[in-house]
């Protein structure tokens, strides 16, 4: 097994120094001017040219290439052109927020899509079946942006308030903010018994929470409901009714166990969705995490934070893929104990 | 005395590829999430192509501004409202139909056309050539959704036309994926070596015999990606890495209406409702193409 | 002495969409006595394993069963599905034929077990763990509280068989249905699982209703054999007087076509056509079609199943001619 990871290990740094490399060409073939976009694009072309040897970026390309690469692994990721503030410090300020959004939403997804999933193959073909069925393709269908857009108006509709944007209120945040531990405002507020900036921070968290876990919920439902419809139909569970089991054991124990290795795989697709999925959920709720860094990154075309999003991004992704296969090897019995 | 073949029409009858496609046909017309489906599709489609007569304010709808008119919320005048520009937004939602159904098919079907015959010839082959595909399309699949075409599109310079082609660079690989499988699976079927023993030539037995089995899970395949391509093409323009104004693009509205959504809802709730039934009516229709031709298709 | 399990004219439909599509059971009726073992045989499609599954009532969502299944008193068919519950896999239980599939994959053998323990005796899990490792035993598995924790995979398809056992004797059922229980196995453990279930049945006195299409297997294990055919009983008796002198046809048949007592040098005999499938069928005996001894009353009037001799009887008009 541990051959296996080594293995997985080795060939995860080679995809990411490929993709690092395949940024960085695809940066230099930029119409662009970083040197402009770092002085802005009134610049005159003496400052221009200033800039450029500042930046060294009158330097052969492969040149560039190899320091990139050797400061990438020391830890620098380079300078932002439009913040002109570090991009690994940027993105890692910026983290947490992006990464307790993530977390609850897939939490509520798979607490909503498990069940759900069940319940819809169990009573196939009747009302339950067919209501998560249709709530299932609702969801896969609803664009991210404009559903966050929508909750929105009905919460201001319907409830009569003012939808909460960013994390904080901005009393909480500058009044009495919650002590920085983890930065999951959620766990250190619940940690230091600070109540009243728990429930500030989740009414924050709610809106944008469900708009995120719409999709993955619903991929969630389809793939549970699939699975459990093929194991419902084995040898194994015809076994458990026909010695007098439970249908609560039987279904939610027995068959669902069974059932879990693919709604595991469609939670490391969803997260892997969501990565970019929090983008848009945090232009809409003004949340401030790397969402709004990024889509800045990308506008203004500034390429040492856009490499260090799609570094962070595709690591991101190798690390949700890597932890699912093993999660996978270790549910299955006959894979486990080799 | 030896015979030659030239062309798989003289192969005897079993020999021949089944007709799954047309048989499943019959079967969808009478699924109702498949007419649902195909429906809201034809629909839109048709309001696409008839958007110069539809829609009651055309020039507003390309482009016009009529500022004095501006956030106008819905009326007998303007069914949906007018946009920050006064715009009516109906006409804008129905000349919207455009983009979102042109691109996106031109998305999905570039993205066949490049990534299916890769796929197959890395199937059918084998070896080094296999061995190649699989390492690039591991390169390109190992960035996170979106991302890449998030990243391409901005770097060629944020437009329609950038964005279709970043789309592409980022759906290849599927295709080709499942192009690969499906010849690996159809490769050692009965009538493929039959094909051979009689003297077809590969890319006959190619274009022939193994397209015309593959065209049933890639059909498949490509219906219910449409829906998830123009989600993508919707939030590259939400970003302003696609479509750029003035250009009636349904995520651009979106993203217009964004600030105001609290006040003028209008601007923004119809465009992405739009893009929601549009998507939806893929989905079903997918769903149920899925359903039916699955069970059926050889070799899996 | 009333019986263990009384089936009385049990009919078992098929439907789909509202019509009736097939009638797999057209009336058996057939009884098995305390600590009785009666051998169900015929060919594939009788509907052997459909009566086995009757009594407990795991029949598919598109079957409707009618008739009646008197158990311990209480008839099986008119209970409610929590009454039957308590029945299944404590007072009645099954053996199925692939142990291999029908565990479950991602749970220790052990455990599956125990968990039919717990529901039915009350027991907590130390306790149920305790019986569940002596009825291992029992079954003649080594190293029981080794065998607990293995998986399905991990264990040989007789083991597993033996596991099966162990988990429908577990809660001292008075009946034991086996659904061929061998024909999945080698040779030489099908011998030993059958000498294994012989061994339990007298040390715990249970019933046994074995389905097979074996009747060399039924012959050697069985006191009494009931014929299917086409959904109906055709012939019941007492093994040694049925294998001897067979009252049906058919019974005759399937017995000349066993491999031990053909002659060598001769062609193997068969039975010529195969079993109808029409919904209703035509009148009279559903066998006439491939009978060797037919006439034209067997074509107008269906036989009834009627007494011979002492406890055996034949639904054949020319039984007297065997």
């Amino acid at each position: 097994m541990s051959r296996w990871v080594v293995r997985r290990l080795l060939t995860s740094l080679l995809t990411l120094f490929f993709i690092t490399t395949i940024t960085f060409a695809l940066a230099r073939v930029v119409p662009s001017n970083p040197a402009v976009v770092y002085i802005g694009p009134l610049a005159r072309p003496a400052e221009i040219a200033r800039v450029t040897k500042e930046l060294g970026l009158d330097r052969p390309l492969y040149v560039q290439y190899v320091d990139y690469m050797r400061d990438l692994v020391h830890g620098n990721w380079g300078t932002s052109l439009a913040t002109k503030q570090p991009v690994l410090g940027g993105i890692a300020s910026r983290l947490p927020a992006t990464l307790e959004l993530i977390l609850v939403a897939m939490a509520m997804a798979v607490a909503v899509g498990i069940p759900l999933g069940v319940l819809a193959a169990h009573r196939k073909g009747k009302a339950a079946d067919t209501g998560a069925r249709v709530g299932a393709v609702v969801g896969i269908s609803m664009p991210v942006f404009w559903l966050g857009l929508l909750l929105q108006v009905l919460a201001s509709q319907w409830l009569n308030i003012l939808p909460p944007t960013s994390r904080q209120s901005l009393d909480v945040a500058v009044l009495h903010p919650v002590t920085k531990i983890t930065g999951f405002l959620l766990v250190d507020a619940l940690v230091t018994g600070d109540w009243s900036g728990l429930q500030d921070a989740a009414t924050h968290i709610l809106l944008p929470a469900i708009t995120l876990a719409a999709y993955p919920a619903a991929l969630v439902t389809r793939m549970t409901r699939a699975a459990m419809l093929d194991v419902l139909g084995q040898d194994y569970v015809r076994t458990a009714r026909t010695f007098g089991l439970g249908e609560r054991l039987v279904l939610w124990q027995l068959a669902l166990r069974n059932a879990i290795p693919s709604t595991l795989t469609v939670v490391g697709l969803s997260l892997a969705y969501l990565l970019t999925g929090s983008f848009f959920v945090e232009i809409v709720f003004d949340w401030p995490g790397i969402g709004q860094y990024a889509t800045n990154a990308l506008l203004n075309l500034d390429y040492p934070a856009i490499m260090g999003i799609t570094i962070l991004g595709a690591t991101a992704f190798l690390v949700i893929n890597f932890v699912v296969d093993v999660l996978q090897a270790r549910l299955d019995p006959r894979v486990r104990l080799q | 005395m030896s015979v030659t073949i030239d062309s798989p029409d003289q192969l005897p009858a079993p020999y021949r590829s089944t007709g799954a496609t047309s048989r499943a046909f019959r079967v969808l017309r009478r699924k109702p999430s498949a007419l649902l489906g195909g429906g809201i599709i034809v629909f839109i489609a048709f309001v696409a192509l008839a958007a110069p007569v539809l829609a009651p304010y055309p020039a507003q709808g390309r482009g016009l501004a009529d500022v004095p008119a501006r956030d106008l919320p819905p009326s007998s005048l303007h069914w949906f409202g007018t946009d920050h520009l006064g715009r009516d937004v109906l006409s804008r939602v129905i000349f919207g139909a455009r983009p979102a159904l042109g691109v996106s098919l031109a998305v999905v079907v570039l993205a066949v056309l490049v990534g299916v015959p890769l796929g197959m010839i890395a199937g059918y082959r084998g070896g080094w050539l296999d061995e190649a595909l699989m390492r690039v399309t591991d390169i390109f699949l190992a960035f996170p959704p979106l991302l890449l075409a998030m990243v391409i599109s901005a770097l060629l310079g944020a437009s329609l036309l950038h964005a279709a082609i970043a789309l592409v660079i980022s759906w290849w690989p599927w295709y080709a994926r499942l192009a690969r499988t499906v010849t690996q699976s159809l490769k050692h079927e009965p009538f493929i070596d039959a094909a051979r023993v009689f003297g077809v030539r590969e890319p006959l037995i190619l274009t022939r015999h193994v397209l015309r089995n593959a065209t049933t899970p890639i059909l498949v395949q490509a219906t219910v990606d449409a829906g998830t391509v123009i989600l993508a093409v919707g939030a590259l323009a939400f970003l302003g890495l696609a479509a750029q104004p003035p250009t009636p693009d349904w995520g651009l509205m979106v993203a217009d209406g964004r600030t105001t959504v609290i006040t003028e809802w209008w601007i923004s709730m119809f465009p992405g409702l739009a893009i929601f039934t549009l998507v939806l009516g893929f989905n079903l229709l997918g769903d149920v193409l899925r359903d039916v031709l699955d069970p059926r298709s050889a070799g899996r | 002495m009333s019986a263990l399990l009384e089936i009385e004219d049990l009919r078992v439909d098929f439907s789909r969409d509202g019509h009736v599509t097939s009638r797999a059971l057209r009336g058996v009726s057939l009884s098995v006595g305390e600590g009785e073992a009666v051998g169900v045989v015929g060919e594939t499609g009788c509907g052997k394993t459909l009566t086995g599954l009757s009594v407990l009532r795991m029949l598919p969502e598109n079957a409707r069963a009618s008739g009646r299944i008197t158990f311990e008193g209480r008839d099986l068919l008119a209970l409610s599905t929590r009454e039957l519950r308590e029945v299944r896999g404590s007072r009645v239980s099954m053996v199925f034929q692939s142990p291999g599939t029908s565990f479950n994959p991602v749970f220790a053998v052990g455990d599956q077990i125990r968990m039919v323990a717990e529901r039915h005796l009350g027991l907590g899990r130390k306790e149920a763990g305790r019986l569940v490792v002596e009825t291992l035993g029992s079954v003649g598995l080594p190293n029981p509280s080794g065998v607990m924790r293995l998986y399905p995979h991990e264990l040989s398809g007789g083991m597993l068989q033996r596991a099966m056992i162990a988990m429908a004797i577990i809660c001292r059922p008075s009946l034991l249905i086996a659904d061929e229980p061998t024909t999945a196995l080698d040779v030489t453990i099908a011998q030993q699982i059958l000498r294994l279930l012989r061994q339990l049945q007298r040390e715990q006195g249970f019933g046994v209703f074995f389905i097979s299409h074996d009747l060399d297997l039924v012959g050697d294990f069985c006191d009494r054999i009931a014929v299917l055919y086409a959904g109906r009983v055709v012939e019941t008796g007492a093994t040694g007087a049925l294998l001897a002198r067979p009252r049906h046809p058919y019974t005759r048949a399937l017995l000349e076509a066993l491999p031990g007592r053909a002659e060598p040098g001769t062609p193997l005999p068969t039975v010529p056509g195969t079993v109808p499938t029409e919904l209703d069928g035509a009148p009279g005996c559903a066998f006439a079609p491939r009978c060797p001894l037919v006439v034209d009353r067997c074509l107008q009037e269906r036989p009834p199943l009627a007494p011979v001799s002492n406890g055996h009887a034949s639904a054949c008009h020319r039984s007297d001619a065997l």
